[in-house]
């Protein structure tokens, strides 16, 4: 297969809860190697698109096509996932196990580490301040190696120093062919490393496609 | 499939048993139900077997919905429901992990119920234990197989102890019946005649029909639609 | 079916009631034993027939909405558990004055009685869920799910409720084979014509359901237009 073939595709998905439609005939593609930010306005369908990509909600109309198996799939949302009555590092070997990773030890250790929290491993994830507990949710999904991530406004609340660890590892994830879409609460900064800003308008999407800043 | 349930009837366990007052709660609420009963007896009166029978399984459905309820609670705390379905495995995975889990938990649950029936009712061990016991094991895994599926049916919803509660209590009574039936062949010196095999049928048989209910129909009950 | 079709289905079943009134009380002979008020049995059995045979229309419209997805089969399942339940609680009524008339007492553990009760407590719990607040599609498939689990659910309640009481004597054991022939037409021909009742009363409750959910969209895409869709507000 094309190295350069995207990862998922939506053809023509449309999605109304009841009568109130929410997205209509949205088509796009995520290649290996890119960022693409997702923008509009609240209620504008950019969470629901998402959650389609994932897998978690079925669309009325239209196809989803993912070139990849679930397990390279990384999905980040506002919700941290977390059980707060487990320590940090029962969290992770919870979500390595559950999805079949091998050696799940060695692999929370180093998501850990590259999240900054391998000092907080036996901690209680209840106890974790919000930016924590995100950068915990971020080391579960670094421990999937993904190539195509999904992340859905996982940075609103977050202190500074948080944004900026997402974004670098996300920029990392990036250069070694992971096709990422992001919902961003602060598309200011956020849009500075984007490859395409794709913007819901009146239930359907509009590119706009950029060379890469750097 | 069997490793991710695994997994998870693994992390519910650690969840519940070490972190969770929970249990403690499902657990003296069935105690108290034992107690309360016995208050219906005068002094020296001992309760009749069927009776005896009929307050331990009793005692074991209210915990059953509260250890169900724990269970798939967890989940929705901070949204933990969309990751498992995430997961690369068969949403069943969930359905067959919180199953074992509660299997689990209501036998543990059991062996404090089981001493309570004999001391608070005033019950004495029969020559049919063996059914009775037939019946315990059958009786519980009918009880976390249907209680995994409906479980997750009630999970998020306001009010869920008592919705699962309503929903569930009416479909099992087959399974009650069957299980007061033969838990009475064990502590009852002179038993009702009566095949204790066909009631072991039935409650084998309502265990086939809710575990083949809970793989078919789980992926409808549990999923990521914004509920 | 259509809506003539319905309203011939519906003025048959009155005609039917009518007739069925004078072989109930003029045609089929009085009982020995129990007298006028066996008479009860012509209402008790159709009821008891027809209540469970719209649970299993509502288990096999569960089915195909689990399948399908199609709005219309959760519409049908919802008007067969009311239909059903309006039979099956007239069902336990009859039975109850039956019960009170032969025996004495208003309730006794007989296994098709206590079948229906149960039955009544397993859909009660499906009105109940339907009544939950949740977004349509979710309600559906979930009261769906109840529908088809409730249904495989009703030969093991019946079973166990037969063996739970095989070693009293059976108490019903001389009314299955007893039945005079004008008894069994009787009988019959009540059948028929409740089922001549109930089949409007199903599809009338079915179109209902849909006009109330296509009247709720109607509302709901008013309301949304009010909204002006082009202004989009960054919080």
């Amino acid at each position: 297969m094309d190295s350069r073939a995207p990862l998922i595709v939506l053809e023509g998905v449309s999605k109304s809860y009841g009568a109130l439609p929410i997205l209509k005939g949205v088509t796009l593609s995520l290649r290996p190697g890119t960022i693409s930010i997702l923008a509009g306005g609240n209620g504008s369908g950019k969470s629901t698109l998402m959650r389609i990509m994932a897998g978690l909600v079925r669309p009325d109309s239209g196809t989803v096509t993912r070139n990849i198996d679930p397990a390279g799939m990384g999905y980040m949302a506002h919700d941290t996932f977390l059980y707060p009555a487990l320590t940090a590092m029962e969290n992770l070997l919870f979500w390595a196990r559950a999805a079949g990773i091998l050696s799940p030890e060695a692999r929370a250790r180093e998501a850990l580490s590259a999240t900054g929290l391998a000092r907080r491993a036996e901690e209680r994830a209840g106890i974790f301040s919000r930016g924590m507990a995100q950068r915990l949710n971020l080391a579960r999904l670094i421990m999937g190696d993904p190539r195509l991530i999904l992340l859905d406004e996982p940075s609103t609340g977050l202190d500074v120093p948080s944004r900026s660890l997402l974004r670098e590892i996300m920029t990392d994830f990036r250069s070694r062919g992971a096709a990422i879409a992001w919902i961003s609460h602060d598309l200011e900064e956020d849009s500075g490393i984007a490859d395409a800003v794709l913007t819901i308008r009146r239930k359907t999407l509009s590119i706009e496609e950029r060379s890469r800043p750097c | 499939m069997l490793k991710c349930a695994l997994a998870i009837c693994r992390k519910d366990l650690t969840l519940i048993l070490s972190r969770n007052a929970g249990i403690m709660q499902a657990l003296l609420l069935g105690l108290l139900l034992v107690f309360l009963f016995s208050l219906s007896l005068n002094t020296g009166d001992a309760l009749s077997p069927q009776a005896a029978a009929s307050m331990f399984w009793l005692a074991t459905a209210f915990c059953q919905v509260l250890i169900f309820n724990m269970l798939y609670a967890s989940e929705e705390l901070c949204g933990a429901r969309s990751g498992l379905l995430l997961l690369p495995a068969p949403v069943q995975s969930v359905w067959l992990g919180k199953s074992l889990a509660g299997l689990l938990l209501i036998m543990a649950a059991q062996c404090v119920f089981i001493p309570a029936v004999f001391v608070f009712l005033g019950q004495h061990l029969a020559d049919g234990f063996l059914p009775a016991l037939a019946g315990i094991v059958l009786g519980d895994l009918g009880m976390a197989v249907s209680g995994s599926l409906f479980g997750a049916l009630a999970a998020g919803r306001s009010g869920r102890e008592s919705l699962l509660s309503i929903i569930l209590f009416p479909l099992l009574v087959p399974l009650l019946l069957a299980g007061v039936r033969l838990a009475s062949l064990g502590i009852d010196p002179d038993p009702l005649p009566g095949d204790p095999l066909r009631w072991i049928g039935l409650a084998a048989a309502f265990d086939a029909v809710f575990t083949a209910a809970g793989l078919l129909l789980f992926p409808f009950v549990y999923t990521g639609d914004e509920s | 079916m259509n809506r003539s079709g319905t309203a011939a289905a519906a003025l048959a079943g009155g005609l039917a009631f009518a007739l069925c009134q004078w072989l109930v009380f003029v045609y089929a002979p009085e009982e020995r034993v129990m007298g006028q008020a066996q008479k009860i049995f012509y209402f008790h059995l159709p009821l008891a027939w027809w209540g469970l045979v719209s649970f299993g229309v509502a288990c096999a419209a569960g089915i195909l909405h689990l399948v399908k997805r199609l709005p219309r089969h959760a519409q049908l399942a919802d008007a067969a558990v009311e239909v059903g339940m309006v039979f099956c609680t007239l069902t336990l009524a009859t039975g109850s004055i039956w019960a009170r008339h032969s025996w004495g007492v208003w309730w006794t553990w007989d296994p098709r009685l206590t079948t229906a009760l149960i039955l009544w407590f397993i859909y009660a719990g499906y009105l109940a869920l339907r009544s939950m607040p949740m977004p349509r599609a979710r309600r559906a498939s979930l009261c769906s799910a109840v529908a088809v689990a409730g249904f495989a659910d009703v030969p093991l309640v019946f079973l166990s409720a037969r063996l739970w009481r095989s070693i009293h004597p059976n108490v019903f054991a001389a009314q299955g084979g007893g039945l005079e022939t004008e008894m069994a037409v009787t009988a019959a021909a009540c059948v028929l014509a409740f089922g001549l009742v109930w089949l409007p009363l199903l599809i009338i409750r079915y179109r209902q359901t849909g006009q109330q959910e296509r009247l709720d969209d109607v509302m709901l895409a008013r309301m949304a237009d009010e909204d002006d869709p082009t202004e989009e507000n960054e919080d």
